[in-house]
């Protein structure tokens, strides 16, 4: 738990003074953030994913629900970011409520697909209502210039602060989790649910809390990329490939169900992607998600405990930071 | 009246077709027990060789829907035996995944070798249509119908009366036993997955003559492959080709209703509360 939270602290450190180095309205300081944002990202997917072994294919569905609170509230009545944040996270919550009502029995691929078909609804039910949410066009956060109050500023720059704080709150939870014993009751439920239902551990709860903490994380994430962003749509927020399996992407690239995977993960991946695309998108479109689905299908086959192997080989298995 | 009928038929002669596409999907699960979340993309696959038939051979896009039964088979056959035989007896998690991968390799090599635009072929029976009393049955549809009735009695025919359809049976029921019996389940296994890509790639060749190919065609049947074969009770060949018709006609009849944006919707909920509720299917019997 202490190297958990020294790593923690470190990490964010090392972003913060990076981000002091860096040419607030440089290029490399966006991409600092969106590293925070992959990483913050993946270690939400990790809580449900990783630990309880919930195979979620709908975390857009969460991501969008946050970005989209956030900024309809701002558009309709001019309500910060910092309200419309934990109103997006109460939302995302009930919606995932919902969802576990028909989904919690599922297992496996059955409950990747139920999850898949509930954020690809969340995509059509946002282009079917323009009135509200702006439909296919996509939606504008309202500009008013740098402000701490509305959570938006013109460079990259003050969004290091944001995105360090989003990642060191999801990373505390999830190492909370870890350790406590919630941690242990939701590995229970991942190594063999029927097993651990017979030992006593109520696994409807447990996978509930698991996928209510998630889904709030993730509305968080996703409130801060649309004020980082300032415009997205529907295809962009609720998209499968570009958010559902791209958080768990950068988990299971770094290593699931570990603290340190989706931080490795977001370091692989996010640089990566804007190399690929700054490079070579131009010679072949598609190039990068095709790169993507290469690691992916490599590190399932080759590592499939993740790259965080490569660092700990000698030790046992079953350990866990 | 005659609105509803129409409905009913149009939304009959498209079910025919998503029988097709997903029965392979059903047929692989049946015998490797892994969901393909790739399946859709051997459609994009199927389409583009029945579009690259019609346009340097000159073949009509259902004569093409062979040629690409057979390129899907192939392509199939070939990424079992070098990537999905190796999660065979992985957890589920590895089985996604690699799935996953292989849908985001297909879809975006598709884009980086053919590009983004859509692509559509000319039929001398595109406009056409049969006129029966006041109903008016399109002609691409009435044909890609008969095509995928055909192919699935093609099928039938196959796993009932010949020995290989006996041998994928067997796996499907009990891969160890069928292995005692003297079968190389790894050959049945690459078979089995090749024959559903190649289903799935023949369903692509057929629906050309009114739908245009474009990369990305694959990724938006992802969601309705996997409401049919839901529905049927997935590893269900004949479930598969009844939730086709059930989901065309589901999908028809909800545009009489709803806004054509929500006619996914629709889809959406039914498989989430199938999933729920009735998981083995329609069809199936007991538990999963």
């Amino acid at each position: 738990m202490k190297r958990s939270l020294l790593l923690i602290l470190i990490l964010a450190v090392a972003a913060l003074a990076l981000g002091q180095m860096l040419d607030p309205r440089g290029y490399n300081v966006r991409v600092l953030c969106l590293v925070l944002l992959a990483a913050s990202l993946g270690q939400c997917w990790n809580i449900v994913g990783g630990l309880a072994n919930q195979i979620s294919l709908g975390h857009a569905a969460f991501f969008g629900i946050g970005a989209y609170t956030s900024t309809v509230l701002q558009t309709l009545g001019g309500i910060t970011p910092w309200i419309g944040m934990p109103v997006g996270m109460l939302f995302a919550m009930t919606a995932a409520l919902l969802l576990s009502l028909p989904t919690m029995r599922l297992k496996g691929p059955y409950f990747a697909l139920a999850t898949l078909a509930f954020g690809e609804a969340c995509r059509i039910l946002a282009t079917a209502f323009p009135g509200i949410t702006g439909g296919p066009q996509g939606i504008s956060v309202p500009f008013v210039g740098n402000s701490w109050a509305m959570m938006q500023f013109r460079g990259a720059g003050n969004y290091v602060y944001l995105f360090t704080g989003l990642f060191v709150v999801v990373s505390v939870v999830f190492a909370c989790l870890s350790h406590g014993r919630m941690g242990y009751l939701m590995r229970a439920v991942r190594e063999n649910e029927e097993a651990a239902e017979v030992a006593g551990v109520n696994t409807l709860k447990v996978k509930l809390m698991g996928s209510l903490i998630s889904a709030a994380l993730t509305a968080a994430t996703g409130t801060l990329f649309a004020q980082f962003t300032f415009f997205f749509d529907p295809e962009s927020v609720f998209s499968a490939s570009g958010i559902s399996i791209r958080a768990a992407l950068i988990a299971i690239v770094g290593g699931v169900g570990t603290l340190a995977g989706p931080i490795i993960g977001a370091l692989i991946v996010v640089p990566l992607e804007e190399l690929l695309s700054t490079y070579l998108s131009s010679k072949a479109a598609g190039i990068a998600p095709f790169t993507f689905g290469l690691i992916l299908i490599a590190i399932v086959l080759l590592r499939p405990r993740g790259l965080i192997t490569l660092f700990r080989n000698r030790r046992p298995s079953g350990a866990r930071t | 009246m005659t609105a509803l009928l129409q409905t009913l038929t149009d939304g009959l002669l498209i079910g025919g077709v998503y029988g097709v596409i997903a029965v392979g999907l059903s047929l692989v699960f049946g015998v490797l027990k892994i969901v393909n979340f790739a399946q859709a993309e051997f459609l994009m696959i199927g389409m583009y060789v029945a579009w690259f038939c019609w346009s340097y051979l000159g073949l009509d896009p259902i004569f093409g829907a062979f040629v690409a039964l057979a390129a899907g088979f192939l392509i199939g056959a070939a990424c079992q035996r070098l990537l999905v035989q190796h999660v065979i007896h992985a957890p589920p998690v590895a089985q996604i995944f690699l799935t996953v991968g292989l849908l985001a390799v297909l879809e975006n090599g598709a884009l980086m070798l053919f590009g983004s635009e859509f692509r559509s072929v000319q039929t001398p029976y595109q406009t056409a249509a049969l006129e029966i009393g006041q109903l008016f049955i399109s002609m691409p549809y009435l044909i890609a119908f008969v095509a995928a009735v055909t192919i699935s009695l093609g099928l039938w025919l196959v796993l009932a009366h010949t020995w290989i359809g006996r041998a994928i049976r067997a796996t499907s029921q009990n891969a160890q036993a069928a292995r005692l019996f003297g079968i190389d389940t790894r050959v049945i296994y690459a078979i089995a997955f090749g024959l559903g890509t190649g289903l799935t790639a023949f369903g692509g060749g057929i629906i050309l003559s009114y739908s245009a190919v474009s990369p990305t065609a694959g990724t938006q049947f992802v969601v309705l492959m996997f409401t049919v074969v839901v529905l049927g009770g997935l590893g269900s060949v004949l479930g598969a080709l009844v939730g086709g018709l059930i989901v065309g006609v589901i999908q028809s009849l909800s545009t009489l209703v709803m806004p054509i944006q929500l006619q996914n919707l629709a889809l959406f909920v039914v498989f989430i509360t199938f999933l729920a509720f009735r998981p083995q299917g329609l069809l199936g019997k007991g538990a999963r």
